[in-house]
């Protein structure tokens, strides 16, 4: 069977050469693709210490190697760079269809390069990359360019964009495809920084497998368990817009800027009330699950809004940080973020350090433009979603992200900056989900809920098995989770589809079809693969002057205790990070100081990282 | 005695849209069951044919993950069952 490792189009915005490159076999083997793909080809081509907003920067668009087939839940794609925000990796995930485009086009990677002078953006048709002016669209936001992008190419295209927050370089700027957006990091920024305004594909399905009979075959199976997946139903019905349910119950949902873990009144923001608002459902390509719940605002003063969400982490972000119960307000603050082109949690997170900063007397109104920053006051929130996306008066100090907008305060604003390595903290309070606190502490992109999430903590989950959500004492569990989520991320394979079923066993012979590679077949060699990531995605970071005081959770988790009203967990706090940090370590095979060592890199085959990064 | 179980919104359509229902078994078996008997086509929802929870399904009582054995977990007067479906990420 032939080796099916993708192509690679590569477009350099400052000469405006473009050219293309097989990926090679040996590439393939080590890494199969996704995210394994981004963290290799970054670590390889750029040297530590690049401006994140520099030529230099790479800004990687990957889709993954079962995209575009009839197989469920593998359609999405991904970006990888150094991260504006953080310095450290990034990578940001999205859904629709443009995965799928970007694979029928005949490439699974583009790697951009360089900065144009002007604004621009890239159209790829019959295997053809053009740079084309985009003078039209500069300003205008996600919906509008990408209307207009399809009245220019026609209805065979998709494009994923970036509205003025990413021209703006806000810090937290997201790229947008239909109404998904790759959110966190920053990459839009970097988009921006480059002058690129969009990458539109128009194309037909065709098709990439190195065994298309077993490939079917194999798919037909993966249909069949998701539909019978009990989990599976649950999620089409509901997508994440009731996980508030379940957090404000065990008392992880965050509120007020991370004080307390349980909402006061939480009926009035739970799943049934958003259903009342639900007006249809989106989806990814080929997905049967449609867990994008479309909300309109029929009447009030947010009537007419209309999003395909807001999901778990957006109805969090526009209602806990602010300790509010209008989900009308959460609806219209999740459709102007897309708009714009802002990742929401880093967007209501920054709104509630203003908030709590705001409380304390640490902002005044005459430094919000005139805005009362009170809890329970969704309007000027709103307000600061359109300040923060155009870098207007106070926006544009809470576009740099908390950890910035805190250091440039002063006087103890830092405790408010709720953010891991500078990325702010998702809808999970870790000291009520301590090993999902400390897949935030540890994970190479900052404190990322998908990176390695604790479905142990969180839902009571019993594989590998089941932990005490309040113990700091289960490292292997977190690195369970990193290691299998890394793998998984090789096909971008979307996190709820990978629990319906059909992860582990059926991947892998799925990835065997589609890439022609036997290896990807047995389980524990993909297992080994996400190690490898995790080990490269380490070593970047070390490069980039990442070490252990960074692997740390934010200061209020370790030195005020959680409240949590009527919910379990009260009075808990983080007290053994430390010594968390010297077992993590030790089971990653690292050393105390957080350096993988020589012979761990060289068994993962991650030899040439070990003079760059010092190890021993 | 009287134990609030929890219905999560993946089950309540199946349960006449409500929330919560109270009961008053002694232990979480006793009190599902109660709860099935009010809404018969929850039953294969949380259920296996073999009487056990269906694969997905965990049981938190107070907060807490009753994992495992959980059905045997006895409850008393004002506690709180919660039934959720296990989902990773979002």
């Amino acid at each position: 069977m032939p080796v099916n490792a993708g192509r690679l189009l590569r477009v350099d915005l400052s000469s405006r050469k473009i050219s293309t490159e097989e990926i090679p076999e040996t590439v393939a083997r080590d890494f199969i693709g996704g995210r394994g793909y981004g963290i290799k080809y970054l670590y390889d081509e750029q040297p530590g210490g690049i401006d994140p907003f520099g030529e230099k920067n790479r800004l990687i668009f990957i889709t993954g190697p079962l995209a575009g087939t009839m197989a469920q839940g593998v359609s999405r794609w991904m970006v990888c760079t150094r991260s504006p925000l953080t310095g450290a990796f990034a990578r940001s995930v999205c859904g629709a269809d443009f995965g799928a485009w970007l694979k029928f086009s005949g490439y699974e990677v583009i790697i951009v390069e360089g900065k144009s002078e002007k604004p621009v953006y890239l159209h790829l048709a019959d295997d053809k990359c053009r740079i084309l002016g985009a003078q039209e669209i500069w300003g205008q936001n996600t919906k509008e360019t990408q209307s207009w992008l399809n009245n220019a190419h026609g209805k065979n295209t998709r494009s994923a964009c970036i509205g003025p927050a990413g021209e703006k370089l806000v810090k937290y700027a997201a790229i947008v495809s239909d109404r998904r957006t790759a959110g966190r990091c920053g990459t839009g920024a970097v988009m921006g920084a480059k002058n690129l305004k969009a990458i539109a594909i128009s194309a037909q399905r065709k098709s990439f497998l190195a065994d298309q009979q077993e490939f079917e075959s194999l798919a037909r199976e993966q249909i069949d368990i998701i539909r019978n997946n009990p989990g599976f139903k649950n999620h089409k019905e509901w997508g994440t817009t009731s996980t508030q349910d379940i957090t404000n119950e065990i008392g992880i949902f965050p509120v007020k800027n991370f004080r307390y873990g349980q909402l006061e009144n939480y009926k009035k923001i739970l799943g049934a009330e958003y259903r009342k608002l639900r007006t249809g459902d989106m989806g990814c390509y080929s997905c049967p699950a449609r867990c994008g719940k479309v909300h309109t605002v029929p009447s009030g003063p947010y009537a007419g809004a209309h999003s395909e969400g807001p999901e778990y982490e957006s109805i969090w972000a526009f209602t806990g940080p602010i300790n509010s119960h209008n989900i009308e307000a959460s609806i219209a603050a999740d459709e102007l973020c897309d708009d714009l082109g802002m990742d929401t949690i880093s967007a209501g997170s920054s709104i509630g350090f203003a908030y709590e900063l705001y409380e304390k007397g640490l902002l005044k109104k005459s430094d919000t433009d005139g805005l009362e920053l009170v809890y329970g006051e969704h309007t000027p929130m709103v307000e600061l979603i359109k300040k923060i996306g155009r870098r207007e008066g106070i926006g544009d100090l809470l576009a740099e992200g908390s950890k910035r907008a805190a250091a440039s305060i002063g006087n103890g604003a830092e405790i408010a900056s709720i953010q891991v390595k500078g990325l702010e903290l998702p809808a999970y309070e870790p000291r009520g989900a301590k090993s999902q606190g400390y897949n935030y502490a540890t994970a190479s992109i900052g404190a990322s809920h998908c990176y390695g999430y604790a479905g142990q903590d969180i839902f009571g989950s019993p594989i590998p098995h089941p932990t005490d959500r309040f113990s700091e004492e289960n490292a292997d569990i977190v690195i369970y989770n990193q290691d299998n989520s890394a793998y998984k991320e090789t096909g971008v394979i979307c996190s709820f589809a990978g629990g319906w079923g059909w992860v582990p066993g059926l991947f892998g012979k799925m990835l065997k079809a589609a890439r022609g590679i036997d290896a990807y077949a047995d389980n524990a060699y993909l297992v080994k693969v996400g190690e490898r990531m995790w080990n490269l995605e380490r070593a970047f970071n070390i490069r980039e002057g990442f070490s252990r005081k960074d692997d740390s959770l934010p200061a209020r988790m370790r030195t005020e205790r959680l409240h949590t009203l009527r919910a379990k967990g009260e009075g808990q706090i983080v007290s053994h990070q430390e010594e968390f940090l010297d077992k993590y370590y030790h089971l990653r095979g690292w050393t105390k100081d957080a350096v993988p060592t020589a012979e761990k890199l060289e068994v993962l085959g991650l030899g040439f990282t070990v003079k760059d990064i010092g190890a021993k | 005695m009287s134990i609030e179980v929890i219905i999560p919104p993946f089950l309540q359509r199946l349960a006449g849209d409500s929330i919560s229902v109270n009961v008053s078994g002694g232990t979480v078996r006793e009190c599902l069951e109660q709860l099935i008997q009010l809404y018969p086509l929850l039953e294969e929802r949380i259920f296996t044919a073999r009487g056990t929870l269906r694969k997905g399904i965990n049981i938190f009582v107070n907060g807490k993950s009753a994992f495992p054995r959980e059905l045997g977990k006895k409850v008393k007067h004002s506690d709180r069952v919660y039934i959720a479906s296990i989902i990773m990420g979002g």
